[in-house]
């Protein structure tokens, strides 16, 4: 399934530089609470002196939607499953997630991120883990 | 800093009691012909729509000293709304746009600036005009955000739109408190029976819950029946003082509670997305400042770009406990002969979509006494929510019948 295209701008350019490079990357503050990756500030205490590290690729499903392309005659509609999952960091995400069954989907489902050729950049998805 | 409400100062929680002198009353509105109205752009929506309330309440435009405009998703509606209407001099004026929850914010403000003098006839208008002859509703509200950053992202990866994003949340509740798409089935059935009763619905074709359940899927756990209409039109009102409105031609319909909530946490991390919106904050308070309890209210007109968005709503302002939504949905109190007036036009699922407006445009109608066939019998306390973004901007009114002034 296709993703794409984006382009970065200069508040993503970090993290679209470690998306090619395979790392999906979140805001930590000096008190060490992440944040999503969008956050000038730490959701947690504030802080603007955020570094940018890279998660462990983990997370858990926290819901779904499942969305059908529009019917067509002749061709087949597509379901796309789109998830908010969240990172074991803590921070949520949302984005698609692949080659799941959506009949199978559960709260806590465990999740891993990967990657998908979006054009000029990579785009993060989700993928079953394990 | 999202997670300290310890931080806010108590006593200012909560907006106080309508002050004794100036008591904001609603005493015009005009709708314009709604739905699929082609050739005409928001901004001369919005200009007929002020007209109309003008001519509602005897008015002209010369004794309106002050303008609130809002606009849609097509944009189209400006401060220049002053200079088509030839109105001169005014005392306020203002854009506003806090999305579903603007028509509520907006008689806020108009409230507030006419209790205080600032202004003594405030007209709030909405005008949209979406709908195409050629072009589907669906590509109206689904479409792509530009191309970069981190919208560009969102987008990239599918996340596209309200219907996702209102799906997510409604899954979240279904999944937590065991909530089903036939219980989401109930509020469209009803409304859809409303709508029968209303001259300007566009929808008034009676269905069924297997209608509903038939209806093809747009977002899982949404069928299409589930989801709002798509409109063209605008919707004006007045506000005013309880004493002009004495001599004005409408029965006074009085503003007697307003309160907003907005949680802040769109695209974050929110143990609440899904579960508990602003409602919750905003309804007790808005209640609370008119003096009553959810168990005084008449007739209640919820924000219902989605099924689901009624159903979270009737929880979070108290109709049934929090989870209970569901059952409550399905238990038979909605629609014609239930027990709760509900979106009595049939809302925006099949009345008309003009945001905050639809709700706030029946509240109004029900409140005179003027609902026809589809008239509560109680009307003296009025509910009215508006809710935007998903779930992230919220504005209750409680609006009062002619014998319900403070
Ligand atoms: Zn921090």
């Amino acid at each position: 399934m296709t993703v794409g295209p984006v382009d970065r701008d200069q508040a993503t350019a970090e993290f679209f530089d470690a998306a090619a490079d395979g790392r999906f990357v979140l805001r930590r503050c000096p008190d060490g609470h992440h944040s999503e990756p969008a956050g000038a500030q730490c959701t947690t205490c504030g802080s603007t002196q955020l570094a940018w590290v890279p998660a462990a690729g983990g997370a858990s499903l926290v819901s779904w939607a499942v969305v059908w392309s529009k019917p067509e005659s002749g061709s087949e509609q597509v379901a796309t499953v789109l998830v908010i999952g969240e990172l074991d960091e803590g921070p949520w995400w949302w984005s698609r997630l692949e080659e799941a069954d959506p009949a199978r989907l559960a709260v806590g489902l465990r999740l891993k991120i990967a990657f998908r050729d979006g054009g000029a950049e990579a785009v993060p998805v989700f993928e079953l883990a394990g | 800093m999202t997670d300290s409400p310890e931080l806010r100062d108590p006593a200012d929680s909560g907006p106080r009691a309508v002050r004794p002198g100036l008591r904001p009353v609603l005493a015009g509105l005009g709708l314009t012909e709604l739905g699929k109205v082609y050739g005409r752009t928001p901004a001369q929506f919005a200009a007929e729509a002020v007209r109309l309330a003008v001519a509602d309440a005897g008015l002209t435009l010369a004794n309106v000293d002050g303008l609130l405009t809002s606009s849609g998703v097509t944009g189209g509606v400006s401060l220049d709304l002053q200079r088509e209407l030839g109105l001169t001099d005014l005392r306020l004026l203002t854009h506003m746009q806090a999305y579903g929850s603007t028509a509520g914010s907006m008689v806020t403000y108009a409230s507030l600036a006419v209790q205080s003098g600032m202004a003594s006839v405030v007209a709030c208008v909405f005008a949209d005009s979406p709908l195409r002859p050629e072009r589907g509703s669906g590509a109206i509200y689904g479409t792509r955000h530009a191309g970069s950053g981190w919208w560009g992202l969102l987008g990239a990866s599918g996340v596209i739109g309200a219907n996702p994003m209102y799906a997510l949340a409604a899954r979240r509740h279904m999944e937590r408190y065991g909530t089903t798409s036939e219980q989401l089935g109930h509020i469209a059935v009803a409304q859809r029976a409303w709508a029968a009763l209303n001259p300007a619905a566009q929808m008034r074709e009676p269905i069924t819950l297997a209608d509903h359940q038939a209806s093809r899927w747009i977002a899982e756990p949404f069928h299409l029946l589930d989801c709002c209409l798509v409109s063209n039109g605008g919707i004006a009102v007045l506000v005013t003082s309880a004493e002009r409105a004495a001599s004005m031609a409408q029965p006074p319909v009085h503003v007697l509670g307003w309160a907003q909530c907005h949680p802040g946490r769109y695209l974050r991390r929110n143990p609440d997305f899904g579960l508990v919106t602003g409602a919750a904050t905003a309804g007790p308070a808005a209640l609370a400042m008119a003096g009553v309890g959810v168990g005084d209210v008449d007739v209640a007109q919820l924000y219902d770009c989605y099924t689901f968005t009624v159903l979270v709503t009737l929880e979070d302002y108290g109709f049934c406990p929090k989870g209970e939504g569901g059952p409550f949905a399905a238990s038979g109190v909605l629609g014609p002969g239930g027990k709760l007036m509900l979106n009595t036009g049939g809302g925006q699922l099949s009345g008309y979509y003009m945001w905050g407006m639809t709700p706030l445009s029946e509240a109004i109608i029900q409140a005179r006494g003027h609902g026809g066939d589809r008239q509560s019998a109680l009307h003296d306390i009025v509910l009215v929510s508006g809710n935007g973004g998903v779930l992230d901007h919220h504005a209750t009114l409680v609006l009062g019948g002619p014998a319900a002034g403070p």
